[in-house]
């Protein structure tokens, strides 16, 4: 009982306390020593996991896995002072430093500069946010990128590989170097989020932690008077508005509820406020990006009293303004959807119909269970049933199948 | 119970040449008394210094000036410091005995911070 109880806390002290460890030893031993840092880290956890059963949990959990991450990383580095010179100075920094520095928002900021590096690839700087920002294990990484353990500590090490050569300054970048590399944090952490937002099958564990991580890094750049551009604002608004809804978007047996349905009194109405006041301060910007536009329409749901009450022509509106930023047959849908609700589902039928020479969506359950719907509202039952059979034949999840197959039994 | 900033000098000029292993142990002395610290409660602060001897600024006849430190009288210079609590000076003194700057040929100032 008493050794479980204990690895049970250093699991959870890990996904808590590695990223915070991570970016206070990367400050104090440079980003080109990740590596060395991540070992250190791991050696403090599995001395903890070795003592604490036997010896007991110590009164500061977090601080004495700083001083024991510190110390392996001391050793570590006299280790690396076999085969160079020794990093004096780094050293005496190491040596000089206690939890008391431990924590510091600009630290985890720096981090994710590191770890978003213009020259890894997209899903490099995914992967690499995960493991070394949120302290996300191997495991859970796969689990997320439907990928295998060993093929994410292949891409992990690569990528720390061009971290390393790249011989990056640990700093949060001014000027044209922010405007230069703020962009790709701003995907990565919208990727954590629509990848934990529209997790498939397999991923239950993984996507509320996923969806939180990227709130929490979301809300830390919009926050820091630099990185807080407009779209970063934009960004957090976004997050911000998705999120509080979070609660209301899964049933007790873990069925998707859709907007319509959902109950409203169920979201967050703190997290909504702060949604509304990040998108405030976006609107400051001299550029709108498509991330204000996806804020914006975010923002009118979750102000709305009801589904019906939801302004669809300013959502439309919107959705023609996305479509303009950033062109892709899923704006279309969407915003043909939302034509729907505005102008009537003949309007939105026709809008889908125009789409459908694209075929791009031909493979979307979504694009055919919209038609259907749409086909069902205006009394075209057995057109209506040919489009909830087609969107059963696309890829689609167990709560998506259930509720197609609601629907196509309901086109009496 | 009031804080105590203890400044660590040292002879001026380069430190001396150690060899890695050397240097390491030494660290951990620092390190690893600073732990104590922090695990008596006593912790407040401490950071060293980097290797130069710093600038020196001086206002003379209705100017400032800056030259390179330490003061040309002086054969020593702040290498580091730390802010500890304690009850009162003999307190602060026997703790800072404790410290391994004595073992590397330091000195320690001990002051107490006049707390407001």
């Amino acid at each position: 009982m008493m050794v479980d109880a204990a690895d049970e806390l250093v699991e959870t002290l890990f996904r808590r306390e590695a990223g915070k460890l991570s970016a206070w030893l990367v400050r104090l031993l440079g980003a080109a020593r990740l590596e060395l840092v991540e070992d250190a880290i791991q050696d403090a956890f599995g001395v903890a996991l070795a003592r604490w059963p036997s010896d007991g949990v110590p009164d500061r959990p977090a601080a004495w896995l700083a001083v024991a991450a510190r110390n392996k990383a001391l050793d570590r580095l006299k280790r690396e002072a076999r085969s160079m010179p020794l990093d004096e100075s780094a050293a005496w920094r190491l040596g000089f430093a206690g939890p008391e520095s431990l924590g510091r928002l600009d630290d985890t900021l720096a981090l994710m500069f590191v770890a978003c590096h213009p020259a890894l690839e997209r899903d490099e700087q995914t992967m690499l946010t995960l493991k070394t920002v949120c302290g996300f294990g191997v495991k859970e990484i796969a689990r997320a990128y439907l990928s295998t353990p060993d093929a994410v500590a292949q891409r992990l090490v690569r990528a720390k590989r061009k971290i390393r050569d790249l011989n990056l300054a640990f700093e949060i970048p001014e000027g044209a170097e922010m405007t230069r590399r703020l962009p790709a944090l701003l995907d990565t952490i919208y990727l954590l989020f629509t990848g934990g937002y529209t997790a498939g099958e397999g991923e239950p564990l993984i996507a509320p932690e996923l969806c939180a991580e990227a709130l929490r890094l979301a809300l830390l750049l919009a926050e820091h008077p630099r990185a807080g551009t407009g779209a970063a604002q934009a960004l957090a608004a976004l997050i911000c508005f998705q999120h509080a809804r979070a609660g209301a978007r899964v049933s007790g047996e873990g069925e998707l509820i859709l907007l319509a349905d959902q109950d409203r009194t169920r979201w967050d109405g703190a997290l909504i406020a702060r949604g509304l006041d990040h998108l405030q301060k976006a609107m400051t910007a001299d550029a709108l990006t498509a991330m204000h536009v996806e804020a914006g329409i975010a923002s009118l749901h979750a102000t709305a009293a009801s589904f019906e009450a939801t302004d669809w022509r300013a959502v439309a509106h919107y959705y023609a303004m996305l479509e303009e930023l950033k062109p892709s047959a899923v704006v279309q849908l969407n915003g043909a959807i939302a034509t729907a609700f505005a102008e009537g589902p003949a309007a939105g039928l026709a809008r889908l119909d125009r789409l459908d020479g694209a075929g791009k969506l031909d493979r979307y359950a979504l694009y055919h269970a919209a038609r259907g719907d749409l086909l069902s509202r205006l009394g075209r039952c057995s057109e209506a049933r040919d489009a909830f059979g087609r969107a059963l034949d696309c890829p689609v999840n167990n709560a998506e199948r259930e509720f197609l197959a609601r629907r196509l039994q309901a086109c009496r | 119970m009031p804080d105590f900033i203890l400044f660590l000098h040292r002879q001026a000029g380069p430190p001396p040449a150690l060899a890695p292993e050397q240097i390491m142990a030494m660290i951990k002395d620092y390190s690893g008394w600073a732990d104590r610290m922090r695990k008596e409660g006593r912790f407040k602060a401490g950071d060293k210094l980097t290797n130069d001897a710093g600038r020196v600024m001086r206002a003379k006849s209705g100017r400032i000036s800056v030259t390179d430190g330490p003061y040309a009288e002086s054969k020593e210079l702040v290498g580091g410091y730390y802010i500890i609590s304690a009850k009162d000076y003999d307190e602060a003194c026997r703790i800072a005995e404790s410290n391994p700057h004595f073992k590397y040929g330091g000195n320690i100032e001990v002051r107490q911070v006049d707390a407001v």
